[in-house]
């Protein structure tokens, strides 16, 4: 097979890797400490103890935490077949007390076979969710109530959590219920009798540390010893592959990445995009293709819109700024020739267009989005006297001005002056 | 089987025990069924456990102390024979699970201790008031308060059958009991027709007069002969409504002149019935109010080592239960935390006994002593259980949220030292701004900085409000400034900028 189409195939296989969320976390639950193995005690104790639990998962959007929790779960289903029987509800569909119990009643009948009617009443949901409970905690099956964006299920009064937790105190059920909310202070929301029912385990799903990050790169990029791949292509792979993570300049272009945004999905999309940027002639990764996937994450609209403006765009723009300075937050365009004159009077610029031509940049210059109209009323009106702001900030239009190609040295310097 | 159930009745001296007869004694029997057919090791409980092994049988236990005890007549103050309750029992091993699962078990919320100790004081009282409206046949309303976790639930219950046994023991007709929780009901008149349903079994035919007029109806003729219902209403504040009507009426129902029904109503607030039923005031019947106080740390003690008790081994060093106590008796003293630190404290213990197991295995020349080292929960265990029940995750968050985000977090504690509470977010741009360009880090753009200020949102350490423009959004901080300040205080940049 031509380097080529090794290459494609190895792409292929990281890719596939990348986009498998079990995979990923798999690394996690080799970790000793590591939530994977908290939670997992904590459930499986659970079913081998016949004692109820709750525990609660928090941490930023994108972190893991139901990764994490399928991961768990289908372990555990594994390990214990047919005593695990589980149930999600999610906060923005299920918050209301009717909705959720109906959706209990229906995912249990879903699971054990029965009958599922519509029309059940809520006392009758709530008669079988008892009667399930304690039936389960006869049979020794443990119900695990999976709750999603448990911050919503706090609102109003309460009354699922409460019922919940509630048949958690009772020696006849036998019941985990996992509750996973971005929200830190998500404990904090619970009313105080149902706080008292919970039982304050919570575990916090923080990002990792470098090395840990570093080694989570390994674990996905490296080619696995079973794939497809000749030994040889794979061997060179690998190591061209540890020599870039070894890097210096890699290490930088990770950190840059995690200073916004230090989640594990963060982490995944930029991979993803390294790895489509790969030379599939060389037939192996580079340091250039992480190099070129971090703009494309980061990605800056406002800056690319100004690299494409002419000169005269650029002029109209540091014109309004320096209005903005003067402390006239709405101006228009009339207001902006006279300051647009004004600076060609001081500064005898070569750059003196016509005011139609300054009125076509004008109209460019909204089209691209980096002006607007203050509000939409006067539609009425023509562009010339109707208010309009900037959508740009000043550090931006500085960093899009010193990156401009053919900027002119009077503009940097007027921005320079106020800045 | 039978006889371990049998066993097992016989121990407990408790009248709760009959009436979970045909539920607890089932299944443990099924517990041991299964574990039968699976193969794994016969899980008797170590109460019963008659085969040698590191545990004795509870029996001569039993007797040892009784005889230790009778010895120690001689006026020994409370604290030394607490000493020696717990010095003269085995260590146990938290390896080993049998010995886990019954530590587990005893510490475990669900589990109705044998006997109820701290609440006897409050249970005589309901006891002899519903003593009194089943003898002299009268009706009567009381309402039981308390923080949660205090013991209430577990007190009716107990009450309820104290009552059933004494009305049959002194041959009075026992009445009839509806213990309703009022957070499983549909809607708020359900509560009546519930009480119906129960005083006249099939008889709610006619729909045309609602369940509370046929009760007003029912209780405003005398009928002879007819049974006492003894009505506990649980979370009595779920009927609360605006006009208040359901809990009106439910407790005038106690007022009328042939009134057959008991409630006891049990809540939260201490001043329900002041606030919310203000007309009972004035008929003069307002109910008798009886209020569990917070468990005291002595009170906790006094419980945790109840549960304890049945146990052959000691599990806990005495210090240790007794920060538990203090620290869960200074915060709510709510009892149910303080079983939820006593088992993480547990786990802790587990955790830690694993790690020397690793430490063990890898290191060959240390001596295998240290299985006996202390297999007790130590004060450490205790504490660091505490910190993670009373601990609040803030501060681990903002140490490792990311670079910018700490930035923006640092920029509104600056900006709001001067005493100001909000600001908007074109204002904290500029902040932000400052801040990034005294050491020369790139600054995000406007976009950039609102999609993280709405990350932090969703975290619940900002709080940003709604407006049609974006720079015009207010954000407040949800999080103590001092907390932020102490969060990043690790790292010297921000240390300078927060001076």
């Amino acid at each position: 097979m031509g380097v080529e189409n090794l290459a494609e195939l190895a792409k292929l296989i990281i890719r596939s890797r990348i986009a498998d969320p079990s995979f990923v976390f798999s690394f996690f639950s080799q970790l000793p400490d590591s939530n994977y193995s908290k939670l997992k005690y904590i459930i499986s104790s659970s079913v081998t103890e016949a004692c109820n639990n709750s525990v609660l998962l928090l941490g930023p959007r994108g972190c893991g935490k139901t990764a994490v929790l399928e991961l768990v779960l289908e372990d555990l289903l594994k390990e214990h077949p047919d005593m695990i029987s589980v149930v999600k509800l999610n906060g923005l569909l299920h918050s209301d007390n009717n909705c959720a119990l109906k959706e209990i009643a229906r995912q249990v009948c879903l699971e054990h076979q029965l009958q599922f009617s519509k029309m059940a009443s809520f006392d009758e949901n709530t008669q079988f969710l008892l009667s399930i409970l304690r039936e389960c905690g006869l049979a020794h099956k443990t119900i695990v109530f999976v709750l999603e964006e448990f911050d919503l299920f706090t609102e109003g009064k309460q009354r699922l959590l409460y019922s919940l937790l509630d048949a958690l105190q009772s020696v006849s059920s036998q019941a985990v219920v996992v509750g996973v909310s971005c929200r830190l202070d998500a404990d904090q929301l619970l009313e105080k009798r149902v706080r008292s029912r919970f039982s304050h385990r919570k575990l916090l799903f923080l990002p990792s540390s470098s090395e840990d990050f570093q080694r989570l790169v390994e674990h996905i990029l490296l080619l696995p010893m079973d794939s497809r791949l000749p030994n040889d292509f794979r061997a060179a792979f690998n190591e061209k592959l540890l020599n870039i993570l070894a890097d210096e300049e890699f290490k930088g272009v990770i950190d840059q990445l995690c200073y916004s945004d230090s989640t594990v999905s963060q982490l995944l999309r930029f991979l993803f995009c390294a790895v489509c940027h790969m030379d599939l002639s060389s037939g192996s990764l580079s340091i250039e293709n992480f190099k070129s996937a971090l703009p494309s994450i980061q990605r800056q609209p406002k800056l690319e819109a100004l690299k494409d403006c002419s000169v005269l765009e650029l002029y109209l723009l540091v014109c309004m700024k320096r209005l903005e300075v003067k402390e006239l937050e709405s101006c228009n365009f009339n207001s902006i020739m006279k300051e647009y004159k004004s600076i060609h009077d001081s500064f005898k610029t070569s750059d003196y267009y016509a005011r139609n031509v300054c009125l076509r940049a004008f109209e460019h210059l909204l089209q691209r989005g980096l002006i607007s109209f203050q509000d939409n009323r006067g539609q009425g009106q023509s562009a010339e006297f109707r208010p309009v702001k900037l959508l740009i900030s000043w550090h931006e239009l500085q960093q899009g001005l010193k990156s401009h190609r053919s900027c002119p040295a009077i503009l940097n310097k007027l921005m320079d002056r106020e800045g | 089987m039978p006889a371990f159930a049998a066993r097992r009745q016989s121990l407990s001296s408790d009248p709760t025990y009959e009436t979970r007869v045909a539920i607890t004694p089932r299944k443990s029997r099924l517990r041991s069924d299964s574990d039968a057919a699976i193969g794994s090791p016969l899980r008797k409980s170590p109460r019963l456990c008659k085969e040698g092994g590191p545990n004795s049988s509870p029996k001569i236990d039993v007797i040892r102390k009784c005889l230790k005890s009778s010895l120690n007549l001689s006026g020994s103050p409370q604290e030394k024979r607490l000493y020696e309750n717990f010095v003269e029992r085995q260590t146990w091993d938290p390896r080993e699970e049998t010995q886990l699962r019954a530590v587990n078990e005893a510490l475990h919320v669900s589990t109705a201790p044998t006997n109820v100790v701290c609440r006897e004081n409050e249970q005589n009282r309901i006891l002899d008031f519903c003593k009194k409206c089943v003898k002299e046949e009268k009706a009567g309303s009381l309402y039981v308060c308390g923080c949660p976790g205090t013991g209430k639930t577990l007190s009716m219950k107990k009450v309820q059958v104290m009552l059933v046994d004494w009305a049959n023991k002194e041959g009075v007709q026992p009445p009839d009991i509806l213990s309703i929780n009022c957070t499983s009901l549909a809607n708020m008149s359900e509560i009546f027709s519930k009480i119906l349903g129960q005083n006249h079994s099939g008889k709610n035919s006619s729909r045309s007069t609602s369940s509370l007029q046929q009760l007003h109806n029912l209780y405003s003729q005398q009928q002879p002969g007819m049974k006492m219902i003894l009505v506990i209403a649980d979370e009595l504040d779920y009927l609360i409504t605006k006009d208040r009507a359901v809990l009106h009426d439910l407790f005038m129902l106690t007022t009328m002149p042939f009134s057959r029904c008991i409630l006891l109503g049990v809540a939260n607030a201490i001043d329900l019935a002041d606030r919310f039923i203000p007309k009972l005031q004035s008929l003069n019947c307002k109910p008798m109010v009886i209020t569990f106080c917070a468990y005291s740390k002595d009170q906790i003690i006094n419980i945790l080592q109840e549960r304890l008790r049945a146990l052959p081994y000691t599990v806990f060093q005495p210090q240790a239960l007794e920060l538990c106590a203090r620290k869960v008796a200074a915060a709510s003293g709510d009892m149910r935390k303080a079983l939820a630190v006593c088992r993480s404290a547990i786990e802790m213990l587990i955790g830690d006994s694993v790690l020397s197991s690793l430490d063990e295995t890898q290191d060959q020349q240390k001596p295998a002593a240290n299985g006996t080292m202390s297999n007790q929960v130590r004060i450490d265990h205790v504490a660091a259980a505490l910190s993670k029940v009373y601990k609040s995750p803030v501060v681990d968050i903002i140490i490792s949220l990311p670079q910018h985000q700490q930035i923006i977090l640092c920029s509104a504690v600056k900006l709001f030292r001067g005493g100001k509470k909000d600001t908007t977010l074109g204002e904290l741009n500029k902040y932000y701004v400052d801040v990034c360009k005294s050491t020369s880090i790139p600054p995000v753009g406007i976009l950039e900085l609102s999609s993280m200020c709405r990350v932090l949102d969703d975290q619940g350490i900002l709080k940003l409000g709604q407006s049609r423009e974006d720079k015009l959004r207010r954000v407040t901080l949800k999080v103590d400034g001092a907390d932020i300040v102490f969060a990043l205080q690790g790292i010297r940049f921000f240390r300078n900028c927060l001076q």
